[in-house]
């Protein structure tokens, strides 16, 4: 009992540094990423919007598998390199599964939106399977309480939920412009559902941040 | 916990709650939709007097006999008129066919297709124009435009099948007083909107859309006897053909150059017996050429498109030879134009309600004098209008009074109020045209620029008068428009306060029984939450103009993030081992892979349904299924209208077996239906070839045994399967039935025909959705065979997906969602909320003789299919839903109805009325908004409609279950009684 309790507070301070990393290299890079892209080489989500969504998952794809694999659970049976070798392995599940839902809810279908969707799924699956891979690998229990029962338990389940629900929701938000006959050109299939999942997955993450701060504070106060 | 709320209770605050919203609906409507004219009466001499302050009615002159009238008019208008007038109108001929677009003529092949016509434009023998039309383009609305120069009021859409007489000051009724004789061929809406004028006619059916031949043989076989005659002044020449190719065809159809050569063969004809010849003595004659109305792509009217809105004025003739023809027909004029002009070339006074200005170029053979004379009439008339309309343009008005203050006038911009604006403008230009008229004949010819000056200036005047009077709303009587809201928003109330305590009642009745059950009915889940939010953003969404037009969108996208949420909800339930083999994820959970297979299939047919139309309007253009499937070929289409339909009907045949029971019965009633699916395929097989055969006797026949054997065997399903279905009162059968799912107490099962109910519900609901099924498979156009396949898989995964659901699961929200997948499919067959979409061909299907109730209700059958069929699925769902069998152990029959009955019947009904009540009061809101009769008015015909559909279909769900229940009651008690006597 007291090792598990012992495992759960080392699990969190991990959590804690960890977040504080996230928040240094994910939240940061990312619109730094953007304002680079536009900037030297003058390509943003408008003009070139597979290249700047593939340019955003280069970047993030290090960050994320590296990060999260520091916060992989049962670290007996589970090395370091194992928990980044299956995170690379969700990459594409999780690209998979996004495009499906995009294109279930209504994403144009064609050789010509092809690299769009790809990029664009590859993109959300950086925010949302990727880092549940890596942490959980194929734990069903862990997996359906992240993902079906939204009931994060500890600070890795915090910052692994809320960044991958702010995400969905954002891009499900970022849909309802298209239709609109405003004919702007970010009116686009990936681009303003690309711009509402980067806003979401961006507060989703300072939220989590503020969470786990405010449990670390609480639990602090609570051991003395 | 006694039931505060008992049957009977329950039914009359339902019926209540409906009556109210009817009589609401119907205040509302007639409040809002405008049908009366601004001005009553007819103008007179006093036309061509100007305005005064006190009205004069001098009646002397409309006692003169005609040809004093002529002669008066002609004095005081001091035009020399035309003679006699030629109207042609080519119903549907867009306006883009002759002129071309954008500074760019024809395509090659249409400007072949009429060659003399261009080339007397080319000549400059003719002048036109592109007159844009005003929504709503169809054809009786149009009419009384061009004829009256006023804009209808938007119900004559619905007029339009019942066409009544024009009544208002028209065109010619004029001509009539100045001892006109006229005469006319074609539409017979014309006849219909002035009975008795004409003294020679032949009207044809405009409804006949198959006909695309002879409708227009029936008008030109009389060409040649009456252009020979000179005892005419008007012939109305009204040409169908056109519009019937485009709706079979569409704009780009193979009918539609030979139609176009055979509508220049007829100009040509007119132009060269009547007008080049103009030495016969029958005076000058003048042939317009007009179009009611443009067409879409597919040759559909209704909206307000460019290409529906682009109808052609064409006038030869004029006497004049205009050089640069280009400079006319580009600026764009409206289609109401067209009655001022013609009233002062013929020299009979403006209608009183035109809205029109006179079309500059006509006048170009008259003298300087003559055309402004014209200019002044006209603003004299559109003046008097709007002394009427606007209280403050009255004559207490020291500006309108005219010359006392030169200086106010003399300005050149003119700014404020409309009621000063109107004056400054008007002002200004009879100055100008005084001042003209004061100089002497020699000195006028230098000056051009003053005579160009004043022409500008009365142009200014009319055309800002005519922007606003036609953009006006007419007064709304505001007493019932309140009233009508107040009373939707009543039943709105009633019928969400009943669903509300229902659902408390529902609620604490299951609390009292599981108490045990962990699952607690306090959360509300997400999928709840998400059903609610729905209607709130459909709410939302409806107040912008560009929502409504692409509705499509937001159905299939709530509908699939509805399914996406349930499949979540799956998964919280999906347990699986520790083990970390996915191969064994669904073992044990065969009822929730049931349900997730459900939903796999709602989305991916969801999405399929979704890529077959583009639908709304500013995307059409966008590529998608149906479009493909038509460039592949007619051959296409039809074989996988022929496969869907066998796959439908197997289908069914395999939903029929679902139900267990192989009783000699229901083999009959699947074999009986399976008879008239192969009688459907045969019927398109052989039929729907080509476009011409689906005309002849023997496919209406054979349509129309279909329709009569498909409603005799439905309602001989519905009256006599309760009463032949055997009734058993063993206790061992539950067993094998394959939806009995429930422990229902043995005691309930004898005493209530519930299993028997069941059976019967099943059995007639199959025989409503199978004959929907075929209804639909005859009349949609061909490429909607699939997507109504596909919305017939839907149904059955919803059905199987709600009977493999738990004891606890929400009834309602299941209902919901088959109402929001019954209107996503609605659009998914390539409705849209423009009235354009209305499929008007195939509500002719199977019929001998036009009649106008029938193809109303075809027309209704073809564009309400999918809420329809949804609601009709509620049968079956009824009898495969569990939930209502958790009932207390003192349950009554009037119980067991009520549990059966409520959701089913309350959740449509107080969905729709929500969406009905939030949008009368968007339209409310909207009614000074820009696109309010061209996207919100067509709208609410529609949402009206589906008002109507889910009545019908509600209707139709209870009387089915409280006949099935009570046949089968009594049946029951008979066969309990007699089992006691023999015991």
């Amino acid at each position: 009992m007291s090792t598990n309790a012992k495992v759960s507070a080392d699990a969190d301070a991990e959590a804690e540094v960890v977040c504080v990393q996230l928040m240094l290299g994910l939240v940061l890079p990312l619109p730094l990423t953007l304002f680079i892209a536009h900037h030297l080489y003058s390509i943003n989500l408008l003009s070139h919007p597979s290249l700047t969504l593939s340019l955003i998952s280069v970047i993030q794809c290090p960050i994320v598998l590296l990060l999260y694999g520091r916060l992989r659970k049962n670290r007996k049976h589970c090395s370091y390199l194992k928990a980044v070798g299956r995170g690379l392995l969700g990459l594409p599940i999780g690209a998979l599964v996004n495009a499906l839902g995009a294109i279930a809810l209504g994403a144009p279908v064609g050789t010509q939106y092809f690299s769009q969707t790809l990029n664009w799924s590859l993109m959300m699956s950086l925010f949302t399977i990727v880092p549940a891979a890596t942490v959980f690998g194929s734990s069903w229990k862990d997996w359906q309480r992240i993902f079906a029962h939204t009931k994060p338990m500890g600070s890795v389940d915090i910052i692994i939920c809320l960044p991958a629900h702010g995400a969905v929701i954002g891009a499900w938000f970022g849909a309802w412009p298209m239709p609109l006959d405003w004919e702007r050109p970010w009116q686009e299939w990936p681009i303003c559902v690309s711009y509402g999942a980067i806003a979401g997955y961006l507060v989703a993450m300072v939220a989590s941040f503020g969470c786990v701060a405010v449990r670390a504070r609480l639990q602090h106060v609570k051991r003395e | 916990m006694s039931s505060s709320l008992t049957c009977t209770k329950l039914t009359l605050l339902t019926i209540t709650g409906v009556t109210i919203q009817i009589i609401g609906l119907s205040l509302f409507v007639y409040g809002f939709f405008p049908v009366k004219p601004a001005l009553s009466g007819v103008s007179g001499a006093e036309s061509f007097r100007a305005p005064t302050c006190t009205p004069v009615h001098n009646q002397t002159d409309s006692d003169l006999p005609p040809h004093h009238l002529k002669s008066l008019y002609e004095e005081l208008s001091g035009i020399a008129p035309f003679d006699r007038l030629v109207l042609m109108v080519i119903d549907g001929l867009p306006a883009e066919f002759v002129l071309g677009k954008d500074d760019k003529p024809p395509p090659k092949a249409l400007m072949d297709a009429m060659p003399y016509t261009q080339s007397l434009l080319a000549n400059g023998m003719a002048i036109g124009y592109h007159a844009k039309a005003a929504p709503p383009t169809v054809t009786m609305p149009r009419l009384k435009a061009m004829v009256s120069g006023a804009i209808g009021g938007f119900l004559d859409v619905a007029f339009n099948f019942n066409t009544q007489a024009l009544l208002d000051d028209n065109l010619l009724g004029q001509f009539l007083k100045i001892g006109w004789k006229m005469v006319m061929f074609g539409d017979e809406t014309w006849l219909k909107l002035f009975p008795g004028l004409f003294t020679r006619h032949d009207g044809v059916g405009s409804f006949f859309v198959k006909d695309t031949v002879q409708v227009d043989q029936n008008v030109s076989r009389h060409l040649g006897d009456e252009l020979s005659r000179d005892d005419w002044d008007l012939m109305v020449l009204h040409y169908l053909g056109l519009d019937h190719v485009g709706h079979i065809g569409g704009r780009n159809s193979i009918l539609m150059a030979p139609k176009l050569l055979e509508m220049d063969k007829v100009v040509n004809m007119i132009h060269t017996t009547v007008i080049a010849d103009q030495e016969n003595g029958q005076g000058q004659t003048l042939l317009v050429v007009v179009s009611d109305h443009g067409m879409t792509y597919n040759g559909n009217h209704g909206g307000s498109s460019f290409e529906e809105t682009d109808s052609l004025a064409l006038f030869i003739g004029l006497r004049n030879h205009v050089s640069d023809y280009a400079l006319y027909t580009l600026n764009t004029v409206y289609q109401v134009d067209i009655a001022p002009t013609l009233a002062l070339l013929f020299g009979v006074p403006i209608p009183k309600n035109n809205v029109g200005v006179l079309l500059s170029g006509t006048f170009g053979s008259f003298t300087d004098d003559q055309q402004l004379k014209a200019l002044e009439l006209n603003s004299w008339q559109l003046l008097r209008l709007l002394q009427a309309q606007l209280p403050g343009l009255s004559c207490e008005n020291s500006l309108c009074d005219g010359f006392s203050d030169d200086q106010g006038c003399r300005i050149n911009k003119c700014i404020g109020n409309i009621e000063n604006m109107i004056c400054c403008l008007y002002l200004k230009a009879t100055m100008l045209h005084s001042s003209w008229r004061l100089k002497d004949v020699s000195s006028r010819s230098y000056g051009r620029e003053d005579y160009s000056g004043i022409v500008a200036a009365y142009y200014e005047f009319l055309k800002t008068a005519s922007e606003w009077l036609s953009r006006r709303v007419t007064d709304k009587p505001v007493n019932l428009l309140a009233l009508g809201v107040a009373a939707m928003m009543l039943s709105c109330l009633i019928l969400l306060s009943l669903i509300f305590s229902f659902y408390k009642e529902v609620y604490y009745t299951k609390m009292q029984q599981c108490f045990d059950s962990k699952y607690s009915m306090h959360t509300w889940s997400l999928d709840e939450t998400f059903v609610l939010g729905v209607i709130l953003i459909l709410v939302v969404s409806m107040g912008s103009s560009s929502m409504v037009e692409e509705e499509q969108y937001i159905w299939h996208f709530v509908t699939t993030t509805l399914n996406m949420l349930l499949l979540r909800k799956m998964m919280q339930s999906l347990l699986v081992e520790a083990s970390r083999s996915l191969f064994r994820l669904y073992k044990g959970n065969k009822k929730i892979a049931f349900q997730m297979c459900s939903i796999f299939v709602l989305i991916i047919s969801g999405r399929t349904l979704r890529g077959w139309h583009q639908g709304g309007v500013n995307w059409t253009y966008l590529p998608d299924i149906s479009k493909w499937l038509e460039k592949a070929g007619s051959n296409h289409v039809k074989s996988i209208q022929l496969v869907s339909g066998l796959l439908m009907i197997s289908l069914c045949l395999f939903a029929l077996s679902l139900s267990g029971s192989r009783r000699k019965i229901s083999l009959v009633v699947g074999f009986s239906f399976l008879m008239f699916g192969l009688l459907v395929l045969q019927h398109i097989q052989k039929y729907q070839d080509n476009i011409f055969a689906s005309s002849n006797y023997n496919a209406t026949l054979s349509v129309q045994i279909i329709f009569a054997g498909l409603g005799i065997a439905t309602i001989g399903t519905f009256v006599a399967y309760p009463w032949l279905m055997p009734i058993c009162v063993s206790k061992i059968y539950s067993s094998h039935h394959s939806f009995m799912s429930g422990s229902v107490p043995i005691e309930i099962q004898n005493d209530y025909p519930l299993l028997e109910l069941k059976n019967s519900l099943y059995l007639i609901g199959w025989a409503y959705l199978f004959c929907w099924c075929l209804l639909q498979l005859l009349l949609q156009q061909p490429i909607n065979a699939l997507p109504m396949l596909l919305l017939f898989v839907q149904i059955l995964a919803s059905l199987i997906y709600a009977s493999n659901g738990s004891v606890h699961h929400k009834q309602w929200v299941e209902i919901a969602a088959l109402y929001y997948l019954g209107m996503a499919g609605h659009f998914a067959l390539g409705n849209s909320n423009t009235l354009a979409t209305i499929d008007v061909a195939g509500a002719f299907i199977g019929m001998s003789s036009y009649s106008t109730l029938l193809s109303g209700i075809l027309m209704f059958i073809i564009t309400y299919a999918s809420p329809s069929f949804f609601l009709l699925s509620l049968v079956m769902y009824i009898s495969v839903d569990t939930s209502y069998l958790v009932i207390p152990q003192k349950a009554d029959s009037e119980h067991l109805l009520k549990n059966m009955l409520a959701f089913p019947c309350l959740v449509p009904l107080g969905l729709n009325s929500i969406i009905l009540t939030a949008y009368t009061i968007v339209l409310l809101l909207m009614r000074n908004h820009l696109f309010v009769w061209s996207v919100f008015s067509p709208k609410y015909l529609y949402v009206c409609a589906t008002t109507l559909c889910v009545y019908i279909g509600v209707s139709f769900v209870a009387a089915t279950v409280i006949y099935s229940y009570l046949v089968l009651a009594i049946r029951k008690r008979m066969q309990g009684f007699s089992s006691i006597d023999t015991r």
